[in-house]
C-alpha cells in the first residue's frame, strides 16, 4: 500500500496540541503515532511534551568533544615543546605547566563547541532534504502537523484535523 | 511607562518588518556605508605604506615599541565581549528583553574580533612571516613558543572567533529559513536556502537546537572571560611596572563588558533609526541596557580604584612612579580624560530621565567608548616611558599619522562589515521576538483567567 | 613519537634554570665592567657598530629614538646640581654606565616571544634568531634593561646608512638585518663561535684572553673584561669570585652582612631574577672631574 503525507496547518496552538493528543490516542489503523512531525515557527517545549519522550543526545557529543579537545591540546603542545630542540626559554621548564594549562583550557572549549555543533547537525539531521510537504506559513505564525500513513488511515486523519479547526490540509501521495 | 513591543503584534508583521530591513533601509545607511568605505581606504593606504617602508613610519621607537596598535587591539577585543554577555549570560538568566537586540550584539562580537585580529597582524614588524606564529606541523620541527602570552592570545581569539561565528550562525538558522521562505528567486534566495540547511522547524530540529544553543552559550561564558583575561596576561605576565598587576584580568574583563555595552547603545540607536526598528528596539530595552551599562561602569570604576590603591599602598616604587607619571606626566591629559569619560560620564545614566533619551544616550555612549579606548592606551603607553630602567624614562613618543590613520580605518572596517551584515542577514531575531511575544501573551492570558476565577 | 619522548624525558623537561639546573659546561660567557675605569669615551660603542654591522640611522631617526646602539653609554648626574651647597656644574657629578644586553640566564624576553626566536644557548648566551623573528616586539617590551633594538626600516637598502665606500667595511662574519626584526648585543657571538670551533678542532678549551668582544678590545681603560665563567683561572671568573657575586643568586650572600658589603660588584636589577651575566663594579671616585 502506498504511503500518503498530510500536512495540516493550525492557527491556534491549543487546537494543534489537542489534535496531536487525539492522533496519538486514537489508535488509527495504518497510522503509527511516531510518524508525526510537528513544525512550528518557535520552540514549543509544552507542545513537544505531548509527542512523548524523545531524548536529546547532544550532551554526549559535548562531553566527548571537550575531553578530546583538552587532551589533544595538552599532548600536542607538550609534545611539541619536548621536540622543539628542547630550548630553554627564560629559565622556565621546557614543558611548563601553567601556559599549557591555559592552552588546554582553550582547546577544551574549542573541542566542546565544535563537536557540539557537529552533534547538532547529526542529531537534528541537518543539512536535510526538504520534506515532501512544507508551507512557508510554519516559519511565520502557524503550526504544521505532518503525518504519514497508509491510504486507509487518511480519512480518519483528515477528520481529526478538521475537527480541530485546521486552516488548511495539504495532501501528497508518496512513494 | 515606555512603549514596549506589543504582545498582540501579528507574527506575520514581525516577519515583514524584519525582512523589509534587508531591502529598504533609510538613506542614512548608504551614507554610513560610503563613509565607512572611505575610512577603510585611509586605513588600507596607511597599511600599504607601512608594509612597504617598515613599521618605523608609525613613529614608534626603542624602547617605546608598542603603540596605538596594541591599545586598539585591546579595545576591539573588549568590545566583542558584550555580544556574549547579551546572548549567552542573559540567555541563561532568561532575560527576555535581550531577544530583539542580541543578534546585532553577536554580530558586533564577531566583527570586532575580526578587527582586533587585524591589529595583531598590522602590529607585526614582518607581517609576511605571520604564519610563523601558527602551530602547524612542519618538517623542521619548528613550533611557536607556547609560553608566550601572545600565543595564548592567538589561540583564545581563534577559539572565541570561531565559537562566536558558530553561535551567531546556529542561532540564525530558523531566521534564515524564514528568509528563504519569503524571498523572491535571486542570489538572496540561493544564499538563504544554502545556509538554512533545510530547516523546517520540526520538533526534532527545535529540540536539538535548544540544547545546542544552551550548551554553546554555556561554553561561551567562560570562554569570553578567559579571552580577555588572557589579553590581560599580555601585560600581567610581563615584569614591567604598571603592567605586572594581579587585578588586571578581572579589570580587563570588566572594562571589556563596559565598552561593549557602550558600543551596543551606540549601535542600537543607529540601527533603530537606519533600519526602522522602532517597533522592536524599544526604549524600554534601551533603558535596561543603559542601567546595565551603569552597573558595569561602576564595577570598572571600582576595579580601577583597587588597582591604583594597591599600587599606592605597595612598596613597589617603580609601579608607583608609573602611576604618578600617568597622573602628572605627558599622558596626564589623556589619563584624566579617561577617568572623566569612564567614571564620571556614566553617572548620567543613573538619572531616569536620561536612561531612554536617545540623543543624550548616543553622546554618552560615544564618550564612554572614547574613555575606554583611552584606558587601553593609558595601560600600554605610559609603562614604556617610565619603566624600571632610568634610560627609558621620559622617552615620549607621539604616534604618527600613519598609526592614527590605521586606527581610524579600523572603525571604518568594523562599520563596513557590520552594516553589510545587517543588510544581508536579519539583525533582529524574528523567531525569538515571536517567542517573547508568545510568552508575554500567555502570561497575560493566564493573568486574565486568574482574575476571572476571583470574580 | 613525540608523546613518548615527552613521557620518557619528563623529569628532564621540568627543570628551572639556572637555580635548579646543572651549571653550564664547559663555557659560560660572562662580563664584568669596572665603572671606575670607564671614562665614557664611547669607543666601545663605535667598535660595536663596526664589528656587528649596526646601521647608522642618521640624525633624524636618532632624534626619533630609533638608534641601534647595541652598547650605549648612559650618562647620569648627581641630583645636587643647582641646589644650594650642591655642585655648580652638572659635569662634576657625571657618571657613565655602558649598557648592553645582559645575557640573562633566565631572560624575561625569551618566554614572551610568540615564535621562539630568542632562546638560551648551551654556552649561556641569550640568542636572537633574525630569520625566525616576526617583529612582535614583545621581547623589548618585557626587557627590564631596554637593550633590544628594532629594525624600524630596511636599513641595508636605506640611503646613507652605509654610504658607498662604507659598504666595504661591513663585517663578512655578521649578517645585516632586514626590516622588522629585533636585534641586540650578542657578546660578539661570531668571535666566540670561531674561537670555540678552533679550540674544539685542537682538542682543547678556549684559553682566557683568546677571544675578546669588540667593546672590550676597543676600551682604552680596560674597563671591560670578558671570558668564560666556568674556567676558575679566567680574569672574569676571578673578578666575580673576588666580588662574591654568584650567578645563580637573586640576592647575594655578601649583601646580607650587617651594614652591607664593602665589595663593589653588583648586577643591575638582580632582584627581578633575570640572573644577568654582566657584573658591574661600582664607582668609588666621587666625580668625573
Amino acid at each position: 500500500m502506498s504511503r500518503h503525507h498530510l500536512l495540516a496547518l493550525f492557527d491556534n496552538f491549543d487546537e494543534a496540541e489537542a489534535a496531536i493528543v487525539e492522533l496519538r490516542a486514537g489508535n488509527i489503523r495504518g497510522f503509527n503515532p511516531d510518524d508525526l512531525i510537528l513544525k512550528s515557527p518557535i520552540e514549543h517545549p509544552e507542545v513537544e511534551g505531548v509527542l512523548g519522550n524523545k531524548p536529546v543526545h547532544i550532551q554526549w557529543f559535548t562531553l566527548v568533544g571537550a575531553i578530546l579537545g583538552g587532551l589533544l591540546g595538552f599532548f600536542l603542545i607538550s609534545g611539541a615543546q619536548a621536540n622543539f630542540f628542547a630550548q630553554i626559554k627564560g629559565g622556565k621548564p621546557i614543558v611548563p605547566l601553567p601556559p599549557n594549562f591555559v592552552l588546554t583550557y582553550e582547546m577544551f572549549i574549542l573541542g566542546g563547541v565544535f563537536i557540539t555543533v557537529l552533534g547538532f547537525l547529526i542529531c537534528a539531521g541537518l543539512p536535510a532534504k526538504r520534506s515532501p510537504l512544507y508551507s512557508a506559513k510554519v516559519s511565520e505564525d502557524q503550526i504544521g502537523i505532518l503525518v504519514s500513513g497508509d491510504e486507509s488511515a487518511i480519512a480518519a486523519l483528515k477528520a481529526i484535523f478538521s475537527k480541530h479547526k485546521a486552516l488548511e490540509i495539504q495532501e501528497e501521495a508518496g512513494k | 511607562m515606555e512603549k514596549d513591543i506589543r504582545e498582540n503584534i501579528a507574527w506575520a508583521q514581525i516577519n515583514k518588518d524584519v525582512l523589509r530591513s534587508l531591502e529598504a533601509p533609510r538613506p542614512l545607511y548608504w551614507v554610513i556605508l560610503l563613509v565607512a568605505l572611505a575610512m577603510v581606504g585611509v586605513g588600507v593606504g596607511c597599511e600599504i605604506y607601512q608594509y612597504q617602508t617598515g613599521i618605523g613610519v608609525a613613529n614608534m621607537n626603542n624602547p617605546h615599541v608598542w603603540g596605538l596598535y596594541i591599545a586598539t587591539f585591546i579595545f576591539w577585543i573588549g568590545m566583542s565581549h558584550s555580544g556574549t554577555l547579551l546572548s549567552a549570560i542573559l540567555h541563561l538568566m532568561h532575560a527576555d528583553w535581550r531577544k530583539p537586540i542580541y543578534r546585532f550584539a553577536e554580530a558586533m562580537t564577531t566583527f570586532s574580533l575580526m578587527t582586533a585580529g587585524l591589529f595583531v597582524m598590522i602590529h607585526l614588524g614582518r607581517l609576511w612571516q605571520f604564519y610563523y606564529s601558527l602551530p602547524y606541523p612542519n618538517e623542521r620541527g619548528l613550533w611557536p613558543n607556547f609560553q608566550s602570552p601572545l600565543l595564548w592570545d592567538a589561540m583564545a581569539i581563534f577559539t572565541y572567533l570561531s565559537s562566536s561565528i558558530i553561535f551567531l550562525y546556529v542561532g540564525m538558522i530558523p531566521d534564515l529559513a524564514i528568509c528563504r521562505d519569503n524571498m523572491h528567486p535571486g542570489w538572496r534566495k540561493k544564499l538563504y536556502s544554502l545556509l538554512a540547511l533545510g530547516w523546517e522547524g520540526t520538533d526534532r530540529q527545535w529540540r536539538n537546537f535548544r540544547v545546542t544553543y544552551l550548551t554553546v552559550a554555556c561554553f561561551l561564558i567562560p570562554l569570553a572571560v578567559s579571552v580577555h583575561s588572557i589579553v590581560a596576561s599580555d601585560f600581567a605576565m610581563s615584569q614591567q611596572p604598571g603592567w605586572h598587576v594581579t587585578s588586571f584580568p578581572p579589570y580587563f574583563v570588566a572594562g571589556a563588558l563596559y565598552s561593549g555595552c557602550a558600543a551596543i547603545i551606540s549601535l542600537f540607536i543607529i540601527l533603530r533609526y537606519v533600519f526602522k526598528f522602532e517597533e522592536y528596539m524599544t526604549l524600554s530595552i534601551l533603558k535596561k541596557t543603559s542601567r546595565l551599562t551603569f552597573a558595569i561602569a561602576m564595577v570598572w570604576t571600582y576595579l580601577n580604584a583597587v588597582e591604583f590603591a594597591s599600587v599606592w599602598y605597595s612598596h613597589d616604587e617603580a609601579a608607583k612612579d608609573v602611576l604618578i607619571q600617568k597622573a602628572t606626566g605627558t599622558y596626564a591629559p589623556f589619563w584624566w580624560m579617561m577617568i572623566f569619560c569612564g567614571s564620571v560620564v556614566p553617572l548620567m545614566l543613573a538619572f531616569k530621565r536620561f536612561q531612554a533619551n536617545i540623543p543624550v544616550l548616543f553622546a554618552v555612549s560615544l564618550l564612554l567608548n572614547l574613555g575606554m579606548w583611552l584606558e587601553r592606551w593609558m595601560i600600554v603607553a605610559p609603562t614604556f616611558s617610565h619603566g624600571y630602567y632610568p634610560w627609558a624614562w621620559d622617552h615620549d613618543q607621539w604616534p604618527s599619522l600613519v598609526q592614527w590613520g590605521i586606527v581610524f580605518g579600523s572603525f571604518g572596517w568594523f562599520a563596513l562589515l557590520f552594516m553589510v551584515f545587517c543588510k544581508v542577514f536579519p539583525s533582529v531575531s524574528m523567531y525569538e521576538v515571536k517567542e517573547m511575544v508568545y510568552h508575554r501573551s500567555l502570561a497575560l492570558k493566564n493573568g486574565e483567567t486568574a482574575e476571572e476565577g476571583v470574580h | 613519537m613525540s608523546v613518548n619522548n615527552l613521557l620518557e624525558n619528563w623529569a628532564q623537561f621540568r627543570h628551572f634554570h639556572p637555580v635548579d639546573d646543572k651549571p653550564h659546561d664547559p663555557y659560560k660567557w660572562a662580563m664584568s665592567i669596572d665603572l671606575d675605569a670607564c671614562s665614557g669615551c664611547n669607543a666601545c660603542s663605535v667598535a660595536c657598530y663596526a664589528e656587528n654591522n649596526i646601521p647608522v640611522v642618521g640624525k633624524e631617526k636618532y632624534a626619533h629614538g630609533q638608534a641601534m646602539h647595541w652598547i650605549r653609554i648612559e650618562h647620569y648626574w648627581d641630583e645636587d646640581i643647582g641646589v644650594p651647597g650642591g655642585r655648580e656644574f652638572p659635569e662634576q657629578g657625571a657618571q657613565f654606565l655602558p649598557m648592553m644586553c645582559q645575557q640573562c640566564e633566565a631572560a624575561p624576553c625569551e618566554t614572551v616571544c610568540p615564535v621562539g626566536a630568542t632562546n638560551h644557548t648551551a654556552d649561556g648566551l641569550n640568542s636572537q634568531i633574525y630569520n625566525r623573528c616576526i617583529g612582535s616586539r614583545y621581547c623589548s617590551a618585557n626587557c627590564p634593561y631596554k637593550v633590544r633594538y628594532f629594525n624600524w626600516y630596511d636599513y641595508p637598502t636605506t640611503d646613507n646608512v652605509w654610504p658607498e665606500t662604507m659598504t666595504r667595511q661591513l663585517n663578512p662574519d655578521v649578517t645585516v638585518r632586514s626590516k622588522g626584526v629585533m636585534e641586540k648585543c650578542t657578546f660578539c657571538v661570531q668571535r666566540l663561535n670561531a674561537a670555540m670551533s678552533t679550540a674544539r678542532s685542537e682538542g682543547r678549551k678556549v684559553h682566557d684572553g683568546e677571544v675578546q668582544t669588540a667593546c672590550q678590545q676597543a676600551c682604552p681603560t680596560n674597563a671591560i673584561s670578558f671570558g668564560n665563567l666556568v674556567d676558575p683561572e679566567s680574569r672574569v671568573a676571578k673578578q666575580w669570585a673576588r666580588q662574591q657575586v654568584e650567578l645563580t643568586k637573586d640576592k647575594q650572600t655578601k649583601d646580607a652582612e650587617p651594614g652591607g658589603s664593602r665589595l663593589r660588584g653588583y648586577r643591575i636589577l638582580e632582584e627581578l631574577r633575570p640572573y644577568p651575566s654582566v657584573m658591574y663594579l661600582e664607582r668609588v671616585r666621587e666625580s668625573a672631574v
